[in-house]
């Protein structure tokens, strides 16, 4: 019985479906200069749960990549973009 | 980076380098080195942002027309800031306090408490760019000057974000109380990752070389 519990368990853990990055597309305001873009990098690079960034000047959009399994809310977001001199136009997310 | 590795670059830049037009304010918890050097002034500039609206530094500075040297601290506050769609416009106040000390003529060896305070205003979409800024400097009986001076600006490109960013600009100096109220200096700037350099020569055949660096 213990062997088939064990057998149970690892078959459960083998099939369950690998937790998926997520990503994060952001809508800011005031994102025009590339150099100071920059800082987005360096604040959220300080987060634990984000892998990287990306920005597109074109659109203004800031796309912020979570490691495996990790997340930030919408506020946490919001409070990290505007602390660091920018405006929040819209939040949108790939799970 | 330690701060004796920036202090380093900064002192030994200033040999090269007074306002070099980037953002006097960074991201919370950023370093900035601005080095500037042009007609009459050497300067080095290096501060830290506590949050996005305020910096404190320290400010060295040498006047070669004038012949004196200023070292003191430079707290630059943002008042306000214009977010929009496709443009940013920003509002400073910029001041500092310090001392200076004279090497010139029967001033030589003398040295003054010194203050200095000024606005700054920039406006920029990826195409153009514009600011200004004034200061009023007082360093007793070595010297005081009010100085101005504005900027307009064209990217003939519009590059991508990680790309090399180039600007044309004009910069337009004007001190009242010079021997050459107005100084008109054509220049470039470019800026890829932490670095933005500013080049050019004015009418009057004087070097401008800025080098800013965001920690």
């Amino acid at each position: 019985m213990k062997k088939l519990t064990l057998l149970t368990l690892s078959l459960v853990t083998l099939s369950a479906p690998a937790m998926a990055a997520s990503s994060a597309m952001i809508n800011v305001n005031g994102l025009v200069c590339d150099f100071c873009a920059r800082a987005l990098e360096k604040v959220f690079g300080k987060q634990e749960a984000v892998s990287d960034i990306d920005v597109n000047l074109d659109t203004k959009i800031i796309t912020v990549n979570f490691k495996d399994g990790q997340n930030l809310s919408d506020d946490a977001l919001t409070a990290l973009i505007t602390d660091s001199g920018y405006n929040v136009e819209g939040i949108s997310r790939d799970e | 980076m330690t701060f004796k590795t920036m202090a380093a670059i900064g002192l030994l830049a200033g040999a090269l380098c007074n306002s070099a037009y980037a953002r006097p304010v960074s991201y919370p918890g950023g370093w900035t080195s601005m080095i500037s050097n042009n007609g009459s002034n050497n300067a080095v500039h290096i501060h830290y942002s506590p949050t996005a609206k305020y910096s404190l530094g320290v400010r060295s500075q040498y006047n070669r027309d004038k012949e004196f040297w200023f070292n003191g601290v430079q707290v630059n506050n943002l008042i306000k800031r214009w977010n929009k769609p496709d443009l940013q416009a920003n509002f400073y106040l910029k001041s500092g306090a310090g001392v200076t000390r004279s090497n010139y003529g029967d001033y030589d060896g003398k040295t003054a408490g010194t203050f200095f305070t000024g606005i700054a205003f920039d406006w920029e979409d990826r195409r153009f760019f514009t600011s200004y800024e004034n200061t009023y400097f007082d360093a007793g009986d070595i010297d005081d000057h009010y100085t101005q001076s504005a900027r307009v600006g064209v990217a003939p490109y519009i590059g991508d974000y990680g790309d090399l960013h180039t600007w044309m600009m004009v910069q337009v100096d004007h001190e009242p109380e010079a021997e050459h109220p107005v100084t008109v200096t054509p220049l470039v700037r470019m800026f890829k990752d932490v670095h933005l350099v500013e080049a050019g020569l004015s009418n009057r055949g004087e070097v401008t070389l800025n080098w800013v660096i965001r920690y």
